[in-house]
C-alpha cells in the first residue's frame, strides 16, 4: 500500500494533477447476432439459440457440446439459422419474408 | 465254475445262500470265499435251467426279511405296554436307534450282494416312467405284485413292521426328548445323534421313492413335532410377557429364533427347518405384534437403535409387517425435519435450512443402514419425509414455498465468500444436491442459481471457477443436460471473455497503441444470461470510455462476423485515481459514479440538472448514484434534497484514512424481496410455455388422446422439473385449444385431437 502511494506521488510530481484518473475498466458486453429480426422465420426459435434441429440433436447426444448453429444474412438483408435456410433453399430459392431470390450474404462466425 | 445257464436243486443253493444272508444281516464276518460263493449262488438261480428261479428266490428272501424284521420287533414288545417315560424312553430310542443301524447296514451289504438279481431280473420288470405317464402296458398285476430292488425290499419290510407298529411311541420319545433340549438342555451328544437317527430312519426307509418319499415323515412326525413346538412356543411367549419389557421381549424371541435354528439343524429334517422358524414366528411374534408395536413410537423417538434393530430382525419375516413401523419412522422424520426448519430467522436462514435438513436427513439415513440393513422400503420412506418436508408450503400465510431460493442461496454462499477449502466446499455442495433432488420446484432452483451465477461471474465473486464448474456437473447430473445449458453457456462465456482479452491485449500491442487504463470485458451471449431487457438504459458515454469501446469493437468486429455489441453499463465497475490535496485514493466504483466525477476534471462545480443532462441518465439512475456518491462525502450538495437547481462540487477537504476503498451504490435495482416475486413469476411464464409445449409434443406423437391419459403424459415429462398443477394444466390445453393446436373431439367431451 505505502508503495503504491509512493509511486503514485512520484508519478504526481512528473505528471500535471489530474484530479480523477481512469485506472481500471470491468466492462460488460453482450453480444448478439446483428439481426433486423430475434427470432429465425422458419424453425420460430430465436438466432441467438440453436436452431430446432440442434436442439433435438444436442438433446439426443447430451455429450455433444453446443453444435455451431450460424445464422446466415440473404442480400436482402433477412437473416436465419443457417440449418433453417439451406432445407429451405432446396424447395425454393427465394427468401421465406420478402420473395426475392435468395443469395447468401454472409455467414456469422 | 460255468456261467452257463445248468440244472440247479434250488433248496440246496438257497440253504447254502441263506446262511451268508443271515450273517450279512446280522453283520456277522463273512469269510471272503463264502461272500463269493453266494455271488455265484444269486447268479445260479436266477440263470437256473429248464427254468429261472428268480422269483422263487425273491420270495423266499422277502420270507427271510420279514422273519428277522419279526424278531428285532419282539424286543420292543416290552414298550409296547408299559409307560415309557424318562429314562426307559431314551432306552428304547437307542435300541431302536442301534437296531436301525445296524439293519440297514446290513440291508445295503445285502442288496449288493443281489446285485444280480436287482439288475437282470427286477429292473426289467419295473414299469418305466414313461409307461407310469401314460398309462401304456401297465396290468393291474405289475402293479400290486411288483417287484423290488432288494435293498428296498427290506426298507420296505422295516416300514411295515418297525414303524408301523412302533413309530407313534417313537415320535412320542423323540418329542419328549427335544422337549427335554428345550427346557434343560441337558442331552448328550449321544442322545442327540440318536434322536437325530431314529427322525432320520422316517425319511431313508422310503428315500428310494421318486415320488412323495417325505410322506410318511411328514404324516408320522413333522405334523406332531410342528404341534408340540407350536405349544411350546405359545406358553413360552405368555411366560415372557408376564415379565418381560418389550424390549427384553424381543431379545428373548431373537434368542429363542436362534436356538431354534441351531436345533432344528441338529435334529429334523432339512425341509421343517423353514416350517418351524415359521411356527416360531408366528406364536412368539405374530400372534403379539400389538404388543411388539406398543413402544414403536418411543423406540423411534428415542433412538433406540438396538431395539430397532430387533424389532426389524422379528418384524421382517412377517407379511406386511414392517408396513407401520415405516408409517411411525415416516411420521417421525416428516415431524423432525419440519421442526428442523420452522421458525428460521436470521440472515443465516439458507444456511440454517439447508444443514438442519441434511442433519435430519443424515440421522436417519445412518440409522437406515445401521438398524434397517438399508432396506428399500426404509430408504423409500426416508425420500418420501423428505420430500413432503421440503416441498411443504410454510404455515405463515405465504403461499410459495422457499425452500428451491434457501438452497440456491446456500450454494451461492458456498461458491462465493466460504473460508473453507476446496474439498469441503466441493462436499457442501455434493450434500446440497441430496437436499436439492428432493425440491420439485426445481425449475424455480434454476432461476435463482442463474441469476446468482450470473451475478458472481460478471462481479468476479466465483472464489474459484474449477468449482462453479463441478457445481454445474453435479446439476446436469441430477436434471439433464437441458436444464444446465444455460448455466453452462454463462461458465464457457467467461473462458471465452479471458481468451479474447488477452488476444485484444496482443492486438494492441502490435499496434503500439496503448489504452493507458487497466481494461477488462467480459462478452456475454445474449439468450444465455438471466439479465432482463436493457434495452431503456439511457446512458451518453463519457470520452474516457468511448476510446476502449471503439477500439474494442473494431477488433471484435474484426474477429467474428454478424454480430454486434451491446455494452451493459449498468453491470460495469472499475477503479478511478482521485487525487486530493491531502492524498490519492484509488477508489472502486461503477461506471455511472466515475462518469460523474470524470465530469468535474475540469469545472469545479455544476447544476444537477446540466449533469444529468450531460450524462443523459435517467432520473433514478441519476437519483441513486449521485446520492451514493455524496453519501461518501466525494461530492457536496448544496440542499438537502437532489434538485435540478442543486449545485454540486467536488469536496475538496475529502479525507479517508484508508487510500484503496470502495463506493458501493446500492448494487441491486430491486429490494431482494421484489427480485424474489419477480423471479417467481418469471417462473410461472416458463412453465406454461414449457407445459404448452410438451402438450402439443405429446399431441402431435399420439394425435387423440383422452384428458385423464393427456393429464398424466404431462406429469410425467415435467417431473424433472417441476409438479405442475393441475389447474394450470387445463389452462394451458384451454390455450392451445383457442390457438388451434388441439381441439376436442366431436364424439367425447372428454378428448382431444392434434390438429396438423
Amino acid at each position: 500500500m505505502d508503495e503504491e502511494d509512493k509511486i503514485s506521488d512520484s508519478e504526481n510530481q512528473t505528471k500535471p494533477e489530474k484530479m480523477f484518473t481512469l485506472k481500471r475498466w470491468n466492462s460488460v458486453a453482450m453480444w448478439s447476432w446483428d439481426c433486423s429480426t430475434d427470432t429465425c422465420a422458419i424453425c420460430r426459435v430465436q438466432v441467438m439459440d440453436a436452431c430446432l434441429r440442434c436442439q433435438a440433436e444436442s438433446k439426443k447426444d447430451a455429450t455433444n457440446k453446443d453444435v455451431t448453429c450460424v445464422v446466415c444474412w440473404g442480400e436482402c438483408n433477412h437473416s436465419f439459422h443457417h440449418c433453417c435456410i439451406s432445407l429451405w433453399v432446396k424447395q425454393s430459392n427465394r427468401c421465406p419474408l420478402c420473395q426475392q431470390e435468395w443469395s447468401i450474404q454472409r455467414l456469422s462466425s | 465254475m460255468s456261467l452257463r445257464p445248468q440244472k440247479i436243486e434250488f433248496d440246496v443253493v438257497w440253504g447254502c445262500l441263506r446262511q451268508t444272508v443271515d450273517k450279512v444281516l446280522k453283520l456277522n464276518r463273512v469269510e471272503r470265499d463264502d461272500w463269493n460263493s453266494s455271488f455265484t449262488d444269486v447268479y445260479t438261480i436266477c440263470v437256473a435251467f429248464p427254468e429261472p428261479l428268480a422269483d422263487r428266490l425273491y420270495a423266499e428272501t422277502k420270507l427271510f426279511l420279514e422273519n428277522h424284521v419279526k424278531v428285532q420287533l419282539e424286543e420292543f414288545n416290552c414298550y409296547r405296554t408299559e409307560n415309557n417315560d424318562g429314562e426307559n424312553g431314551q432306552m428304547m430310542l437307542h435300541k431302536y436307534y442301534s437296531a436301525w443301524k445296524n439293519y440297514s447296514q446290513g440291508l445295503e451289504y445285502l442288496n449288493y450282494l443281489y446285485q444280480y438279481l436287482n439288475q437282470q431280473h427286477i429292473k426289467k420288470q419295473k414299469v418305466s416312467e414313461a409307461e407310469i405317464l401314460y398309462g401304456n402296458g401297465t396290468t393291474p398285476l405289475a402293479i400290486s405284485q411288483e417287484q423290488m430292488e432288494i435293498g428296498e425290499l427290506g426298507l420296505d419290510i422295516w416300514r411295515l413292521f418297525m414303524i408301523q407298529n412302533l413309530g407313534d411311541i417313537l415320535v412320542k420319545q423323540i418329542l419328549q426328548g427335544i422337549e427335554r433340549d428345550r427346557l434343560e438342555n441337558n442331552l448328550t451328544s449321544k442322545d442327540i445323534e440318536t434322536i437325530h437317527g431314529v427322525i432320520n430312519s422316517f425319511v431313508s426307509v422310503q428315500d428310494y421313492k421318486k415320488k412323495g418319499s417325505l410322506h410318511l415323515y411328514e404324516t408320522l412326525f413333522e405334523e406332531k413335532l410342528l404341534e408340540a413346538s407350536g405349544s411350546y412356543f405359545m406358553s413360552q411367549a405368555s411366560k415372557l410377557l408376564q415379565s418381560c419389557s418389550v424390549s427384553q421381549y424381543m431379545q428373548e424371541v431373537i434368542r429363542v429364533l436362534d436356538e431354534e435354528n441351531v436345533r432344528a439343524h441338529k435334529f429334523v429334517h432339512m425341509n421343517s427347518v423353514k416350517k418351524l422358524k415359521k411356527e416360531c414366528e408366528d406364536r412368539m411374534i405374530s400372534d403379539h405384534k400389538a404388543f411388539l408395536y406398543s413402544e414403536c413410537k418411543e423406540m423411534v423417538s428415542n433412538d433406540k437403535r438396538d431395539d430397532l434393530r430387533n424389532l426389524y430382525i422379528l418384524l421382517k419375516p412377517l407379511q406386511d409387517g414392517l408396513k407401520e413401523l415405516i408409517q411411525i419412522l415416516l411420521e417421525q422424520i416428516k415431524n423432525e425435519g419440519a421442526e428442523s426448519i420452522m421458525n428460521l430467522k436470521g440472515e443465516n436462514v439458507h444456511i440454517q435450512f439447508v444443514e438442519n435438513m441434511l442433519q435430519v436427513h443424515q440421522k436417519y439415513e445412518n440409522l437406515i443402514s445401521e438398524t434397517f440393513k438399508n432396506d428399500p422400503l426404509f430408504l423409500s420412506a426416508l425420500d418420501k419425509a423428505c420430500a413432503s418436508v421440503i416441498n411443504s408450503k410454510l404455515s405463515d400465510g405465504k403461499t410459495t414455498c422457499r425452500s428451491a431460493e434457501l438452497v440456491a442461496k446456500y450454494c451461492d454462499n458456498l461458491l462465493k465468500k466460504s473460508k473453507s477449502t476446496e474439498s469441503e466446499i466441493e462436499s457442501k455442495l455434493s450434500k446440497s444436491i441430496t437436499i436439492f433432488k428432493y425440491i420439485e420446484d426445481k425449475d424455480v432452483y434454476q432461476k435463482f442459481y442463474s441469476r446468482m451465477l450470473a451475478k458472481r461471474l460478471i462481479h468476479d465473486q466465483s472464489i474459484n471457477m474449477e468449482l462453479e464448474e463441478v457445481m454445474i456437473n453435479k446439476l446436469k447430473q441430477a436434471c439433464g443436460y437441458e436444464f444446465t445449458n444455460k448455466l453452462h453457456r454463462m461458465y464457457t462465456d467467461i473462458g471465452i471473455s479471458v481468451d479474447l482479452n488477452n488476444k485484444f491485449n496482443q492486438h494492441l500491442k502490435n499496434l503500439n497503441d496503448e489504452l493507458n487504463i487497466n481494461l477488462s470485458i467480459k462478452v456475454l451471449q445474449a439468450g444465455a444470461w438471466p439479465l432482463g431487457p436493457q434495452t431503456n438504459i439511457s446512458f451518453a458515454v463519457p470520452q474516457e470510455f468511448e476510446q476502449p469501446i471503439r477500439k474494442f469493437e473494431s477488433f471484435y468486429n474484426s474477429s467474428f462476423s454478424g454480430r454486434k455489441l451491446t455494452w451493459l453499463h449498468h453491470l460495469c465497475a472499475g477503479e478511478l485515481k482521485v487525487s486530493l490535496a491531502k492524498k490519492s485514493y484509488l477508489i472502486t466504483m461503477q461506471t455511472y459514479q466515475m462518469a460523474m466525477l470524470l465530469l468535474f476534471e475540469n469545472c469545479d462545480s455544476m447544476s444537477c440538472k446540466e449533469v444529468r443532462e450531460m450524462l443523459q441518465l435517467s432520473h433514478d439512475n441519476f437519483q441513486k448514484h449521485l446520492q451514493s456518491l455524496i453519501d461518501s462525502k466525494i461530492l457536496n450538495l448544496d440542499t438537502e434534497k437532489i434538485e435540478d437547481a442543486s449545485i454540486i462540487s467536488v469536496n475538496l477537504e475529502f479525507s479517508n484514512k484508508r487510500t484503496k476503498f470502495k463506493i458501493t451504490a446500492s448494487l441491486q435495482k430491486e429490494s431482494p424481496q421484489q427480485e424474489v416475486e419477480q423471479t417467481i413469476t418469471q417462473v410461472d411464464e416458463d412453465r406454461k410455455l414449457y407445459l404448452q409445449a410438451a402438450i402439443v409434443r405429446i399431441m402431435k406423437s399420439r394425435k387423440v388422446l383422452k384428458h385423464n391419459a393427456l393429464i398424466q403424459e404431462i406429469l410425467s415429462q415435467s417431473k424433472v422439473c417441476f409438479a405442475p398443477s393441475i389447474p394450470m394444466i387445463k389452462k394451458c390445453i384451454e390455450s392451445l385449444i383457442d390457438k388451434q393446436y388441439i381441439e376436442r373431439t366431436a364424439n367425447s367431451s372428454d378428448e382431444y385431437s392434434y390438429v396438423a
